[in-house]
């Protein structure tokens, strides 16, 4: 197992190093000069050249490939364009919030998620069953946006309960309970996303496992029906359940950028769009590689924790 | 790894939706006594809602509004302008002149870093020689180019100090400008605009590599009323109040500024916790929310006139687009139509690219009339071939002027123009008309008070957008810029703007009005010229 895992991890590395490349052509490729975004109307063309070669750029792409390349692997994301800060420091700043939002909605979202698809399977057609499926389908095809917007004019605007956004009422000594209170609406949409998904997926795979033939093996055998649930049945059902949350977990640094931008949650999601926008290079640059690594992992994890529920899967080498 | 395992990671799981769950319902229960916003404990911290992320902290180079409105906080310049022409000490006593051409800068003796030393006529001296400097990135050039011995964007391209600009005590710098200057225009530039940055620090930072410092992008020693405490990116800047500012110690302690699209500010204006809108390009309301903050008692909305204007820009280099076609054009737009419907009052006619704001809008250069009738007369005149398809280049972004397209495309053809529409992103029509790669494009500027706007008119201009290159005009603005006395400036600027309704080099379509949001309780807050706004900010306060 050990041999895997470090040969996955060494497999990764020129991956990683392939997306560094496309990512750093499909950025520069994007239509918009950056320097024409961070000079003012009345600059000369002299001055204009200075700012660009203050963001370096005056070279060409490769040169500047190499440069960043360099700068990377000794741990310099260099400055973003938009604000000449450090990269590192922004992001830094952005992935805490995104990590604590993300990981609470996908805890909430499982939490809610399993159960009821394990009880919609359990009672298949029952109206239990349909009001469950029909949640379902309204979760999924309810915009973030919207919801997020509904949200906020119910719960801060009219009924004042809840912020309507950000993560902390600035200037207060911010504790425990005011983050938690930030947290309510925006948990509520990403968990509402992702619990749908989860819940047809846990339904139908449990639905699979309850027709084998082992099962009704168990049942002949005179066992309890708990027990044949929990050793039989959801130890079972749990790969395509895995294959899911693996699905998800990159999510948890890439973070979301609808719902983080309606309620102004200072992530990466955010982060990125503003980046999009102002053709900060560096900034994506750095998104783009901190989403694949986090992409590498899940999936590592996943494949790992395959290896772990089913004895019947193996790694070799 | 067995089944128990796999339990005890249940288990795990388990605990922690029990914490996540406990945690969601304690929020639920807290919620009613805070999420109202405004608690004891605010009463001294303001929150503004702003927009734009701000670009830079750099004195020297900030391309952006929304990084001068932030700048502005934490440094001084040598005078303040809370009106336009109309003068405060800051920095500096006063800048005084007898002849126009040798001017006295006369610093306030109290006026300090926040590191406790003084601000001298050295820092003064430094901060103009480093604008200078060739190796210095910055967008301060154009504010210091009438000194003597610059080029026309503030540079010596020497390396070598301004001749002539000296410290003469630690309190009085003196300079001298290449030819007669108007004194209200010097204050306007060198005196508002410049932010004098600290000798002692900025000394020893290689000028090639200011932009990219510690420095300036978490600054430490300030002049100004507040001081930089951190910045989140695009997420908010937290400043804290200069307990030793040489005016007095500001009265709000503290002060955000987050960052925020038109949606959120509306709702976070309605609910309290953002108590001021940054205004001005920067944090305007949406003119469809407008009404429902007017509806609210907590909250003064206020439209005044600002420098913001919309133009329908019609490529002066095509001969076919001559003065009768351009004058069809404009007559044959109803801007009022535009201005009611559309912008909801919030908008009004120009007659020429001076709006009621600038000192020298003339009132009786009256807007050419919405008359299609006359527009067809013209048009005819014009020998304009109107089988021919012109295509309007229309920004995306701005929804307003996105829909505003539609209305002027149906007003053209209602007087036989054959007109299209292509819309496009900001940076490529920006593109397009530098290039004068267009035949019609909507754009907008935000102007400066300061009428000398040659560069938008007279060929070689940086925003000659239009790519007029009508020498009577050129003679008249280079004429008007170079007068020195006040009174003979605003006289030659009545002649030009009587020569632009004329001539329409572009179709003034209308001026955008800056819409102030703030709460009632809030005494301060952004003023009618905008960029004048924080001139009395240490004394800002909540009732």
């Amino acid at each position: 197992m050990g041999k895997y895992i470090l040969k996955r991890v060494l497999i990764s590395i020129p991956v990683l190093f392939l997306i560094s490349i496309g990512a750093f052509v499909l950025v520069h490729l994007t239509p918009g000069d950056p320097a024409d975004m961070y000079i003012s109307p009345d600059m000369t063309a002299a001055q204009v050249e200075m700012t660009r070669a203050a963001l370096g750029l005056d070279r060409p792409l490769f040169i500047q490939y190499v440069d960043w390349m360099a700068n990377f692997l000794t741990g310099n994301m260099g400055f973003s364009f938009a604000d000449r800060q450090p990269v590192l420091d922004i992001i830094s700043q952005r992935l805490g919030p995104t990590l604590l939002l993300m990981s609470i909605s996908l805890i909430v979202a499982y939490a809610t998620a399993i159960p009821l698809g394990i009880i919609a399977a359990l009672h298949k057609n029952s109206k239990l069953d349909r009001a469950i499926i029909g949640w379902t389908f309204f979760n999924v095809s309810f915009p973030p946006f919207f919801l997020g917007l509904a949200l906020i004019y119910i719960f801060a605007v009219e009924l004042d309960l809840l912020p309507t956004g950000g993560m902390e009422v600035l200037g207060m000594e911010n504790d425990g309970i005011d983050l938690a209170e930030h947290l309510v609406l925006p948990v509520i949409v990403m968990a509402a996303q992702f619990s749908a998904n989860m819940i047809r997926y846990v339904r139908a795979s449990v639905l699979e496992v309850l027709g084998q033939n082992y099962i009704r093996t168990a049942l002949a055998k005179g066992l309890r029906w708990r027990q044949i649930l929990r050793f039989h049945v959801l130890r079972n059902s749990l790969i395509p359940i895995v294959t899911v949350i693996g699905t998800d977990l990159p999510k948890v640094i890439g973070g979301a950028v609808i719902t983080e931008q309606i309620f102004q949650w200072p992530g990466i999601g955010s982060l990125t769009v503003a980046a999009i926008n102002s053709r900060d290079y560096p900034v994506l640059m750095a998104i783009v590689i901190l989403s694949a690594i986090a992409v590498l992992i899940a999936n590592l994890t996943v494949d790992i924790a395959y290896a772990a529920i089913d004895p019947r899967i193996k790694y070799s080498k | 790894m067995g089944l128990l395992s796999w339990i005890r990671k249940r288990k795990g799981l388990a605990l922690a939706v029990c914490l996540a769950l406990s945690v969601t319902m304690l929020a639920g229960c807290g919620g009613g006594s805070k999420g109202g916003g405004s608690s004891a404990g605010k009463k001294e911290a303001l929150t503004i809602g702003m927009f734009n992320a701000p670009d830079s902290f750099n004195p020297l180079f900030n391309p952006g509004i929304a990084g001068q409105f932030t700048i502005r906080f934490m440094y001084d310049t040598l005078l303040g302008m809370p009106e336009i022409n109309k003068f405060t000490p800051q920095l500096a006593n006063s800048i005084d002149t007898t002849d126009n051409q040798n001017f006295t800068i006369k610093l306030n003796e109290k006026a300090k870093w926040t590191d406790g030393k003084p601000v001298t006529a050295d820092d003064v001296v430094f901060t103009f020689n480093l604008i200078a400097n060739p190796k210095v990135e910055t967008t301060k050039g154009s504010y210091i180019n009438m000194l003597e011995g610059t080029d026309s964007v503030g540079k010596r391209p020497d390396g070598t100090p301004i001749p002539d600009l000296v410290a003469v005590d630690e309190h009085t710098v003196t300079f001298r400008t290449k030819k007669p200057v108007d004194p209200n225009y010097l204050k306007s530039m060198l005196g508002f605009e410049v932010y004098i940055v600290p000798k002692h620090v900025f000394e020893k930072i290689d000028p090639a590599n200011i932009s990219n410092s510690d420095a300036v992008t978490k600054p430490t020693v300030t002049s100004g009323t507040y001081k930089f405490v951190s910045y989140k990116t695009n997420d908010h800047v937290e400043l804290a109040a200069n307990e030793d500012y040489y005016k007095g110690s500001p009265k709000l302690k503290k002060v955000f500024i987050r960052i925020m699209n038109g949606t959120n500010l509306v709702t976070e204006l309605k609910s309290g916790n953002v108590q001021l809108a940054a205004s001005g390009g920067i944090g305007s309301v949406p003119v469809k929310d407008l009404d429902v903050l007017k509806k609210d008692n907590k909250l003064i909305v206020k439209a005044v006139p600002s420098l913001n204007t919309q133009y329908l820009e019609v490529n002066n280099s095509n001969p076919a687009f001559n003065v009768k076609f351009r004058r069809a054009v404009t007559m044959a737009i109803d801007r009022q139509k535009i201005c009611d419907e559309l912008y909801k009052g919030t908008a009004q006619i120009v007659p020429t690219v001076y709006t009621k704001v600038s000192p020298v809008y003339d009132e009786s250069v009256k807007p050419l009339p919405y008359d299609p009738e006359a527009a067809k007369k013209e048009l005819a005149e014009s020998g304009f071939d109107t089988s021919k398809e012109i295509t309007l280049q229309v920004p995306i972004g701005n929804v307003l002027r996105e829909q505003s397209a539609d209305l002027i495309q149906q007003n053209l053809q209602a007087i036989g123009l054959n007109v299209k529409q292509q819309k496009l992103d900001f940076p490529t029509v920006l593109g397009n008309a530098k290039k004068g790669d267009y035949e019609m494009m909507l754009l907008g500027y935000g102007l400066t008070p300061d009428p000398d706007y040659s560069n938008y008119f007279v060929p070689g201009g940086s925003n000659n957008f239009c790519h007029a290159d009508d020498p009577k005009l050129t003679e008249m603005m280079n004429n008007a810029a170079s007068l020195p006395d006040a009174e003979a400036r605003k006289a030659a600027y009545k002649e030009i703007q009587a020569y632009m309704r004329d001539n329409q080099f572009v179709t003034s379509l209308y001026e955008t009005d800056q819409i102030n949001v703030q709460s009632k309780n809030l005494v301060g807050g952004i003023k009618d010229f905008w960029e004048g706004s924080l001139d009395d900010l240490y004394q800002w306060h909540f009732e």
